[in-house]
């Protein structure tokens, strides 16, 4: 706009000009179309005297051509010149363009930075800084005198600034102080924490070494701990005995020690696929480490010490071994002797408990005991408990056929075992599952029943009661080896009870022979004593070999098992007791044998007959027909038949059988009399006194045995058993209990010595029988004219006065 | 169980399974000295029986059968069945020795003897009743009679012990019962009086046997001193004396006689002295034979013409009066001290191992059981 302000009078003359052409180029035109407007109105109208004014119109028409042409060139001209002048003033426009905007921008940036100016923010507010109050009463004076600033305003913002800055600068000194401190403690903390840890292995050294120092004071809680532990692994019913056992040594002092053997790695191997096995639960990881740790403690502290108890595997097959599997720990019990005055009392015996997986049964064998009588030591510690059966039906399952135990294993599965394991109320359960009781109703009532049977278990004394026994059982058996050893050697036992009349009796006869008889099937009992029993009636027989068969044969048979005693009523023609009469009396008696009117006997007594006077044909035809007459008697030889005869075979379990020979020279006359005592001893020894069996024999001298004599002693013989076999046992006083046998033989000896006596004296007057008195515990008072038989039986008086016994009655 | 008495671990009691093995031994160690069948004119009802612990047990025969019957094989071999007795008597101090029935009607009373020298009687019918009363064990029910024999008295009055007595033999009529002491006297006691109306002396060795011989008034001891005796009642006087082993001389055992029996007649009389058996004709008091047998003799009875005899071996032997063998049958009891025959034919044996063994007429076994 400046621009075409600036320069008015250089355009407007040439405009002047323009104008000009521009108006020629209007009149012109204007003309033209005039011109041509009268030509068209001319053409229009037609007519002569207007066509010749026509060529006028030409020629002015032509003339605004010319026209036309000049104003075109004219105006062509002034628009050149009009470029021109445009181009010359275009320049100067442009500079000023520039210099406008070079302006602008200066400016827009001073606005900006008088903006930023505006906007800018102090950090002060973000610093808390003191009250000003405070400030005034805290800060140093320096501070506060200094002058900064003639803003008073801010001089006070900067001292209180200042002061801030003074304060965190004595704050950052503090700081650094402490953290040194802390890195002190650190240190010291790190230190003391590397002690510590390095203190378990020093305790565990320290641990170990004090072993043989707890062993030599008997403290032996190292071992006791690492028993509690192992203790957990146990199987129940050991756990069982485990844990009742040591209760009861803690509260009464028993003298009994306790050790868990076996590899603990394998019980808790054992325990875990139990576990899983049974609920698909395993035990939390913790637990499992935990025990695995001391499981390790374990065997690096020389658990292998011990040798672990050779087990005794005889297994035939896999099934068998699958069978007898026994839980890889074991329970050792040792029990010492009561009565010893030394604390480190004397060891009585150590028993083994292992327990089979399979079967559930508690097994008890003796520790280092070879195979031997030694082993059965345990046989019978209670009543029918022979330990060669399985306790339960469903053991019994497991093992099929076969309901007796392997016998080769020296360890049995006793009843008393499983009573004192408590298996009666166990449930089967593995041993981690057991500690972890789940809430269910079903486990509950388990573990009520658990507890229940617990108290009863603690009620019946069991653990007391066993220990007691099996205490008792040693010691007996001790006592009795003591006492056979001393007859072997064929003296008397010494006894130490003086107020027994056998004690001061001089003995008149002598003790010939001891001798052990071999049993020759332990497993079936009863028949050993009646064969025993036979074998002592064969000796003067006349052929030993045959009725040996015979005795063989009848071993096998339990009388009521016999199927020829079905038939009932039969009338007994034949003589049946040959073998105890000797010759002569078989044969005159099978002579007279006469039938009665009975079938049966009918039937046999041809046979018998024919055979009566070969005493050979006679045993085979006995074995043939007479079996079942053969039998019947013999229970009431044994003298400890009776109705139990069938379940009375745990009884003879593990009982011996010896043979005892006294012998006497016959006063008057020739020959000696000799009585034989086959004597058998109960493994209940002695709370079974062994039962002494008499036989009577004359001989020539002393080596050959000639004519038993039973028969005609029966009597005699029966009193004396009765008297050695009861009475004796009732009149030794309680502590003698153990010498039993003994007192038993000296007795038995004193009772043949009057025998003989009276043999003498009868011989002189003419008797022949004499008896011994049953009633000697009960010595009668007062004076009659001396008798010395009595009662119908005809028994002889022995009196007993002070500690003697005079044959007779009391003078 | 008995055997199981003391029980197992759980129960333990030491002392009464020691006693209960001795109580076992004891039972087999008992003597059966006499079983007598209760009067019953046709089938034998009871069996009493007399043991060494010195008490009278009864027993019911029927129901002894029945409860051997259902395994009779079994039985036949388990021969050692112990029987519940009927009813159970103390009866003696010391071993009982004999027993009798006084009398054969309802009120017939049961006599017993025993080594306490005492005689006691009981009312029948109240042993009877008393199982019914169920006192079954007779300890409550007091005798009817008790009689006890003399002491002798010593220098300074010293009373000697009561003797035993051996055998009572009875006469009904007479209201008397003999009986055999140890004394080596016999007395008769009037029961009505329980006083001793007589006292034969004579013997020289105390007294094993003795039998009534009513008939004649008559009673006839044996004797320790080998002799038999007979005693005129009314006189007390010893009228004969019989020596079984007179003639067996020397070599031969002298022996005490043990037994003596009468025949239904009371004709003949039956002698066991150790190994002899002698019969002897009364009226013409003399020997008809004389044998000599296995075993001692401890008991024997008639049964008409036939003795039967039993002694220390397990059998019953049956002779005529000539001392022939007819029958030997087996019997339980290994040394047997007593026969008893019933007028059916029945035959109780019993003796060593406290064993009852009843025979039938027919000679078989109809039980056998042991005394509790």
């Amino acid at each position: 706009m400046d621009l075409n302000m600036a320069e008015p009078g250089e355009i407007l003359p040439d405009r002047k000009i323009d104008t000009s052409a521009y108006d020629l180029l209007q009149t012109t035109r204007t003309s033209v179309e005039d011109i041509v407007a009268q030509m068209l109105s001319i053409k229009k109208d037609g007519g002569d005297t207007t066509r010749s004014q026509l060529p006028e119109l030409v020629t002015q028409m032509l003339l605004n051509f010319v026209n036309l042409r000049k104003a075109n060139r004219s105006i062509l001209l002034e628009e050149d010149l009009v470029k021109a002048e445009t181009e010359h003033a275009k320049a100067p426009v442009d500079f000023t363009t520039l210099q406008l905007h070079n302006l602008m921008y200066e400016k827009n940036h001073y606005v900006k930075a008088i903006k930023a100016c505006k906007d800018f923010k102090s950090k002060y507010p973000d610093i808390e800084l003191v009250p000003e109050e405070e400030f005034h009463k805290d800060a140093p004076e320096e501070i506060k005198n200094s002058v900064q600033s003639k803003d008073s305003a801010h001089n006070l913002m900067l001292k209180r600034l200042n002061f801030e800055l003074f304060q965190r600068k004595e704050l950052a000194k503090l700081h650094e102080k402490l953290e040194e401190q802390k890195k002190v403690l650190q240190d010291t903390i790190a230190n003391r924490k590397k002690f510590l840890s390095s203190l378990p292995s020093q305790l565990k050294s320290l641990k170990k070494a004090s072993l043989p120092v707890q062993n030599q004071l008997g403290i032996l809680h190292t071992k006791k701990l690492k028993q509690h532990q192992s203790a957990e692994l146990l199987p129940p019913p050991l756990f069982v005995i485990y844990s009742q056992m040591l209760a009861h040594k803690e509260a009464f002092g028993e003298s009994i020690d306790l050790e868990i053997v076996g590899s603990l790695k394998d019980a808790l191997t054992f325990a875990r696929q139990q576990a899983n096995k049974d609920n698909g639960i395993s035990t939390t990881n913790m637990e499992n480490s935990k025990m695995e740790d001391d499981v390790v403690d374990e065997e690096d502290d020389g658990q292998r010490r011990r040798k672990r108890p050779k087990k005794v595997q005889v297994k035939e097959n896999v099934d068998a071994a699958r069978i007898y599997q026994t839980h890889p720990l074991t329970l050792i019990l040792q029990i010492h002797d009561d009565e010893a005055s030394d604390p480190k009392s004397t060891k009585l015996i150590a028993l083994t408990f292992e327990y089979l997986l399979k079967l559930n049964v508690v097994c008890v064998g003796i520790e280092r005991s070879n195979d031997g009588p030694e082993s059965n030591i345990l046989c019978n510690l209670f009543p029918n408990d022979p330990g060669l059966e399985l306790p339960h039906q469903s053991a019994k399952l497991w093992t099929g056929d076969g309901p007796i135990f392997d016998e080769k294993r020296s360890s049995r599965p006793y009843k008393w075992a499983q009573h004192l394991a408590g298996i009666d109320f166990l449930p089967e359960v593995s041993p981690l599952l057991t500690a972890g009781a789940d809430s269910t109703n079903g486990e509950t009532t388990k573990q009520t029943a658990i507890v229940s049977g617990l108290s009863v278990y603690r009620q019946q004394n069991r653990v007391q009661t066993v220990v007691q026994r099996i205490r008792a059982r040693k010691k007996a058996q001790l006592a009795l080896a003591e006492q056979i050893d001393s007859l072997t050697k064929l003296k008397w036992p010494s006894l130490t009870c003086q107020t027994v009349p056998w004690f001061s009796h001089a003995r008149l006869c002598s003790l010939q022979n001891w001798t052990i008889i071999p049993s020759h099937k332990p497993t079936t009992p009863i028949e050993e004593q009646n064969q025993s029993r036979q074998e002592l009636e064969t000796v003067a027989g006349p052929d030993t070999s045959k009725s040996e068969i015979e005795n063989i044969r009848e071993d096998g048979e339990l009388p009521s098992l016999n199927p020829a005693a079905t038939v009932a009523n039969e009338i007994v023609v034949t003589v049946t007791p040959l073998k105890i009469s000797g010759t002569d009396h078989s044969k005159r008696l099978a002579l007279i044998t006469k039938s009665v009117a009975s079938p049966m006997s009918k039937g046999k007594s041809p046979s018998s007959r024919k055979l009566d006077e070969d005493l050979d044909l006679m045993l085979v035809s006995d074995d043939e027909v007479d079996e079942p007459l053969q039998s019947e008697p013999e229970p009431v030889l044994t003298g400890n038949g009776g109705v139990h005869v069938i379940d009375n075979s745990w009884i003879a379990c593990g009982a011996r059988d010896y043979r005892l020979v006294l012998m006497r020279k016959v006063n008057s006359g020739d020959g000696y009399i000799k009585l034989e005592a086959k004597i058998t001893v109960s493994m209940e020894y002695p709370l079974r006194p062994p039962l002494f069996t008499l036989n009577l024999f004359r001989a020539a001298s002393t080596e050959t045995e000639s004519e038993a004599e039973a028969n005609e002693w029966f009597n005699e013989l029966r009193a004396m058993e009765a008297e050695v076999n009861i009475h004796v046992i009732k009149t030794i006083p309680w502590e003698e209990e153990n010498m039993v046998l003994g007192h038993q033989i000296c007795c038995l000896a004193m009772l043949f010595d009057f025998y003989v006596n009276g043999g003498d004296s009868s011989t002189e007057k003419g008797n022949s029988t004499c008896v011994v008195d049953v009633g000697l515990c009960k010595p009668v008072n007062g004076g009659l004219a001396s008798r010395t038989y009595r009662g119908r039986d005809h028994r002889k008086m022995i009196s007993w006065k002070d500690n003697g016994c005079t044959p007779g009655y009391p003078s | 169980m008995a055997v199981v008495e003391g029980g197992d671990c759980r129960q333990w009691d030491e002392d009464a399974y020691r006693d209960s093995i001795l109580a076992d031994r004891e039972s087999t160690s008992l003597t059966i000295f006499r079983t007598v069948f209760s009067p019953s004119p046709t089938n034998p009802n009871f069996i009493v029986a007399a043991s060494s612990d010195g008490s009278i047990a009864t027993y019911s025969l029927s129901s002894l059968i029945s409860s051997l019957s259902p395994g009779f094989g079994n039985s036949r071999a388990q021969n050692l069945f112990v029987a519940e007795p009927h009813c159970l008597l103390h009866g003696h101090d010391g071993p009982a020795y004999d027993v009798k029935f006084y009398g054969d009607a309802e009120d017939s009373l049961l006599l017993s003897c025993g080594d306490d020298g005492r005689i006691r009687g009981w009312k029948w019918m109240d042993i009877l009743e008393a199982k019914q009363d169920s006192l079954s064990h007779g300890d409550l029910l007091k005798p009817q009679l008790d009689l006890a024999n003399p002491q002798h008295k010593g220098p300074w009055g010293a009373l000697s012990p009561i003797p035993e007595t051996n055998a009572i033999a009875v006469d009904t009529q007479g209201g008397s019962i003999y009986a055999a002491a140890g004394d080596s006297c016999a007395y008769c006691w009037d029961v009505e009086k329980s006083k001793i109306k007589m006292t034969f002396k004579g013997h020289a060795g105390y007294l094993h046997s003795v039998v009534a011989r009513n008939s004649c008034n008559q009673i006839i001891t044996g004797s320790e001193d080998g002799t038999a005796r007979i005693w005129d009642c009314r006189s007390g006087k010893s009228t004969n004396v019989i020596e079984p082993g007179k003639d067996k001389k020397s070599k031969e055992f002298f022996s005490y006689v043990s037994c003596i029996a009468l025949d239904a007649n009371e004709k003949w009389l039956a002698c066991g002295s150790g190994r002899n058996l002698s019969v002897w004709n009364l009226s013409a008091s003399e020997r008809i034979s004389g044998i000599t047998t296995r075993a001692c003799i401890q008991d024997i009875c008639f049964d008409d013409n036939q003795i039967l005899a039993v002694g220390a071996e397990p059998v019953l032997s049956r002779y005529d009066v000539n001392g022939v063998v007819l029958s030997q049958i087996q019997c339980v009891p290994q040394s047997t001290f007593s026969v008893s025959l019933h007028s059916s034919g029945v035959i109780c044996v019993a003796g060593y191992g406290g064993v009852v063994d009843v025979i039938s007429q027919f000679g078989s076994h109809l039980c056998s059981f042991r005394y509790k």
